[in-house]
């Protein structure tokens, strides 16, 4: 057991359905995120990138294999548990309608605290609030907030509990390039300023290019990985990877 | 196109069973309500089949008899086959506990003869044969509790009672209770001795019946009857049978016109509820219809799709509804007049009644969402999301502040308690225009609370609290229409308990100013006969019965009251009311009249009911005219004191009354040098006879405190369904919001809200809803019930008593409402995957 990877998977399966129309959206795939690292998880639509994140964070069940996030074994935990690790233990950004609409966006913020019952830190929400840069916005409600703004908002929360591991699914997927170079620096920063573990699933090689390192998938199965990667890189890989299966 | 709504239906059950239930309610109440009416009639009618034998019947009014001779000489007259003398006295059937028993039959027609002329229809035992044999009533009998083989006795004319064994109980015959004049003619008897003891108890006969000869017209048998017996009125079998079958289809309009307006009620309420999920489909298909808009529908043919919608609902709630009333009408009825055989009468007038309205009231409940589904713009598919609704409409708040500052205009410009009947009348409707105000203004007044209570409660609950009521607060014009339901369901509920429990308070106040309570109250006792069938002319007690208790040594003063109904001839007009002639010297003692203005003194006038003064424009000193019983009674106004509309509202004195009146007493004011052995002496005198009842001023207030709640309690049972319809509308608008928001539970489960808490969130969401609903209903139903005692009882605006039990219960069953209300919907939304948030498209 390597103790540096912060989420691990052993012969993680996902299916849907049953019989003849069975169909496998992961096959078997062993993978490791490493602790305070930016790790991208990419692949042509399809391959099973959106559905390994949610499998690795909780939200999906799997048919079969395991996930270890740090040392909890989440194939072991019930619905309500499950509930209880994600909001303590883990933090999440997604493509869009990451907020409650009816809260400020300081109450979205400090809302997975306020679920846990716990005071949140002032000065922590203050640090917070000053990486994401959002010091004179906190008292609107989302709709008053422009998406790159709201996204921004969903990283300040994700990161507000102090998680283990943060899950973005497609955070840029909705924004104009100004809007995902912002929130793809905060990531960054966070990761190496606070050594905050991100696992990003993306289909743009740019943003995947602000990752520590790339996994790529095809078919349900992990086909690659690259380190240190650059947008040029990644689309190379992405090429090849598309040319293999023509 | 009508596929496309039937299959849109049919993927919507949820939504589809509580409209559907909401439009079944009303035409259920419609529906239950006719046939409820029609039903008891039915049941009334049961008993009329038509006689065989008879043609013509003839009989002297105001109690006269007929003698043999009078028989003879009919039977002798051209057309006439054969005469049959029948008779009726006083036979007053005693019940179980000593007390008459009530019947709709006059107490000196409840007795006649057993004869085998088919009036009889024996049902049970066998026939009177011997003098202490009787038959009864089989209705009669077994709302008494008398059953055949029991001994019971009868209370004969001149107070003596008979000793009888009940042998057999019979359905009765008539040939029409009364004629066209509304006099008696044939009213059911209770109480059946054999003949020839029958005749012993009467001298002569009530009435004579004739058999027409062949070919005889009976019309004119009945003319040459009137004829040929002096002073004598007669009429034809058929003749009875027309006026009778009209009493009977004016009692059952009645009736259906008194409960028709409850069914409307929950059609109103149903019509929030149905526009309202109306409203949220439209929001959810905005883009459906965009669509459709962009590959080339008009305007008019997306608003009909949504119109034919309605229709199909519409159809299947009026044919479920129907369904519904016409076994719950029965039902309600069997409820009502227990152990009664009930005659169940569902009319297809009643099913088409209550399904047109049902379908009326959807399609115009929906018009409104048609319209709006209608001005969706094609680019609108191509939006994102469904779009959060608008803000509220300025014109629909300007409108409602308009109508309430003017109803409250209104109601405080006739608020004053001596205002005419017209001015009453347009308080009342003042009350009605601003509850329609604040209708209107309650998006407004929902942001504005549950902005406030979000605000108050911003740091002291948790999350859960907080989105609850936010979300509540979210749409303020859909939280009003569902809202509203709760609020028109409370505020009825309310109303009315305002204006029970002032009139309740008015009762036992104005009783107790009036009467001491140191007297004693002798009155004819008199049994109710249930709600729905009219009683009998009230019974009275005699003039020697008077002389009996006054002649009692511990009696002072035993002060005969004999109402009647009056002429009174005043400077504004001519009116009628009940009028009460009383003995001077009674004033002061046995009833002391709580004087407001003038003097309670019978030689210088009459002594009147405040408010009837008020009504009539009649101040102390001014003249006015008594119309009594063909006597006229010129007077003045000698006093004022304070009254009921309930009690009898002028005194005059007994010695300008005619005479037979004053032989026709309603009640003894009794008292004397010591109170308490006045009443014991009175209680010994005559406490035990059947048709005398002994009570005091609080027993009074009590009974007819009794009487008007039992009245408003069937009011409140009716509401009940009201209510009912309300929760429909709850639940539908919280499921549906539920659906609406799926995405943003699921976001709230993956940053870590337990099902528990999303539970919570839509149980406040409820709660404030309901609570807020219940509030808003409460404060407005006290506000036109208090309106409603000043218009209705005469009373200051300002004191309504407040039906604190009834508010109490009304705020506890709205938290229950609120929390039954969130059960299902809360259940939806803890079951959403966290991962609806992010797949959703």
């Amino acid at each position: 057991m390597t103790t540096h990877a912060a989420v691990r998977t052993t012969g993680l399966t996902k299916t849907y359905g049953a019989g003849p129309s069975q169909v496998r959206a992961l096959t078997d795939v062993d993978a490791e995120f490493a602790r305070a690292e930016f790790t991208a998880i990419m692949g042509p639509s399809g391959s099973g990138k959106s559905t390994l994140l949610h499998c690795v964070a909780g939200l999906d069940t799997l048919s079969a294999g395991r996930v270890w996030i740090g040392d909890t074994d989440l194939t072991g935990l019930d619905d309500d548990a499950l509930t209880v690790f994600r909001r303590d233990r883990l933090g999440f950004v997604f493509q869009a309608f990451n907020l409650l609409p009816t809260l400020t966006a300081r109450e979205n913020i400090v809302l997975p605290l306020e679920l846990a019952r716990r005071r949140p830190d002032p000065e922590k929400v203050a640090g917070i609030v000053d990486a994401v840069g959002l010091s004179d916005r906190l008292d609107h409600r989302p709709s008053e907030l422009s998406g790159g703004q709201q996204q921004r908002v969903a990283c300040a929360r994700a990161l507000v509990t102090g998680p283990e591991v943060v899950f973005a699914d497609e955070p840029t997927g909705a924004l104009d390039s100004t809007s995902s170079a912002e929130v793809l620096g905060l990531l960054r920063h966070s990761a190496d300023a606070f050594g905050q573990t991100v696992v990003m699933v993306t289909h743009d090689p740019s943003a995947a290019a602000y990752a520590d390192s790339v996994l790529f998938l095809d078919d349900g199965r992990v086909v690659d990985s690259l380190r240190g990667p650059t947008a040029d890189s990644v689309l190379d890989r992405i090429k090849a990877l598309e040319k293999a299966v023509r | 196109m009508l596929r496309a709504i039937l299959r849109d239906l049919r993927e919507h059950k949820v939504r589809v069973a509580m409209t559907l239930a909401a439009i079944a309610l009303g035409a259920c109440a419609v529906v239950a309500s006719w046939v409820v009416s029609d039903s008891t009639i039915a049941t009334l009618a049961a008993g009329t089949e038509s006689r065989e034998g008879v043609d013509a019947a003839a009989w002297r009014g105001d109690e006269g008899i007929l003698s043999e001779a009078d028989r003879e000489a009919l039977e002798d007259m051209e057309g006439v086959a054969s005469a049959r003398s029948v008779t009726a006295f006083r036979a007053g059937l005693i019940g179980p506990d000593g007390d008459l028993v009530g019947s709709t039959t006059p107490l000196d027609m409840t007795g006649t003869g057993w004869d085998d002329s088919g009036r009889f229809s024996l049902v049970e035992g066998r026939s009177p044969r011997a003098p202490e044999e009787i038959a009864v009533d089989r209705v009669t009998a077994e709302q008494a509790g008398i059953a055949v083989g029991e001994d019971t006795g009868v209370l004969l004319d001149g107070g003596h009672i008979a000793e009888v064994t009940v042998v057999g109980a019979f359905d009765y015959r008539t040939l029409g209770e009364h004629d066209a004049d509304d006099a008696w003619v044939d009213p059911r008897p209770d109480v059946v001795f054999d003949a020839r003891s029958a005749q012993e108890h009467t001298p002569g006969f009530a009435r004579v019946e004739l058999a027409a000869a062949s070919g005889a017209d009976p019309e004119q048998v009945s003319r040459d009857a009137e004829s040929v017996v002096a002073g004598a009125s007669a009429a034809s079998a058929t003749t009875l049978a027309e006026v009778s079958d009209e009493g009977q289809r004016d009692a059952a309009r009645e009736l259906r016109l008194s409960l028709l307006p409850f069914a409307g009620i929950a059609m109103l309420v149903g019509v929030f509820v149905i526009s309202n999920t109306f409203r949220l489909l439209v929001t959810q298909r905005t883009r459906h219809f965009a669509l459709l808009r962009a590959v080339g529908a008009r305007r008019a043919q997306v608003r009909a799709t949504v119109v034919v919608e309605a229709l199909v609902l519409g159809a299947v709630g009026a044919v479920l509804g129907s369904a519904l009333g016409a076994v719950l009408g029965p039902a309600v009825l069997t409820v009502l007049r227990p152990g009664e055989e009930l005659v169940f009468a569902v009319s297809p007038v009643a099913l088409f009644a209550g399904g047109l309205a049902a379908i009326v009231t959807t399609v115009a409940a929906a018009y409104g969402a048609a319209r709006r589904a209608g001005s969706v713009a094609p680019m609108a598919a191509l939006r994102e999301g469904t779009g959060e609704p608008g803000g509220v409409r300025r014109g629909r708040h300007l409108l409602g502040a308009v109508l309430l500052l003017a109803g409250v205009a209104a109601v405080l410009a006739t608020s004053s308690p001596s205002e005419a009947a017209a001015s009453r009348i347009i308080g009342l409707a003042g009350a009605a225009v601003s509850a329609v105000g604040v209708l209107l203004l309650t998006p407004a007044f929902t942001r504005a609370a549950l902005g406030l209570v979000s605000g108050v409660v911003r740091n002291g609950a948790g999350p859960a609290t907080r989105l609850g009521l936010r979300n509540a607060a979210r749409d303020p014009r859909r939280a009003a229409s569902t809202v509203g339901a709760v609020t028109v369901g409370l505020a009825l509920v309310c109303a009315i308990a305002t204006l029970s429990a002032t009139f309740a308070s008015l009762i036992a106040s104005t009783t107790e100013a009036n009467v001491p309570e140191s007297t004693t109250v002798v009155e004819p006792a008199a049994g109710d006969r249930g709600a729905l069938v009219p009683a009998a002319e009230d019974p009275v007690l005699e003039s020697t019965d008077v002389a009996e208790i006054a002649a009692l040594s511990e009696v002072g003063t035993a002060m005969a009251g004999s109402d009647a109904m009056a002429r009174i001839d005043h400077p504004g007009g001519s009116t009628r009311r009940v009028v009460s002639a009383v003995d001077p010297e009674g004033l002061g003692t046995a009833l002391t009249p709580h004087m407001l203005e003038g003097e309670a003194d019978l030689d210088r006038g009459v002594i009147m009911a405040e408010t009837q003064a008020d009504m009539l424009g009649l101040g102390v000193g001014d003249r006015l005219t008594l119309g009594i019983e063909g006597v006229d009674l010129e007077t003045r106004v000698a006093g004022l004191y304070e009254a009921t509309e309930m009690s009898a509202s002028v005194f005059f004195d007994v010695a300008d009354a005619p005479h037979e009146l004053a032989d026709r007493v309603n009640r003894v004011h009794v008292t004397g040098p010591d109170p308490q052995a006045a009443r014991a002496a009175v209680e010994e005198a005559v406490g035990d006879r059947p048709d005398v009842m002994v009570s005091d001023r609080d027993a009074l207030i009590e009974r007819d405190v009794e009487r008007q709640q039992a009245g408003f309690m069937v009011m409140n049972a009716m509401f009940g369904l009201v209510i009912l319809v309300a929760v429909f509308g709850v639940v539908n608008t919280l499921v549906l919001s539920v659906r609406e928001r799926g995405r943003e539970i699921g976001m709230l489960r993956a940053v870590g809200a337990r099902r528990r808490t999303v539970h919570r969130v839509i149980r406040v969401e409820s709660l404030a809803l309901c609570v807020f609903g219940g509030l808003l209903g409460i404060v407005l139903g006290v506000g036109v019930g208090a309106v409603m005692q000043n218009a209705m009882l005469g009373q200051s605006l300002w004191t309504p008593t407040v039906p604190v039990p009834v508010i109490a219960t009304a705020a506890a069953g709205t938290v229950a409402l609120g929390v039954i209300a969130a059960v299902w919907p809360a259940g939806v939304a803890a079951r959403t995957d966290p991962l609806e948030a992010i797949t959703a498209e």
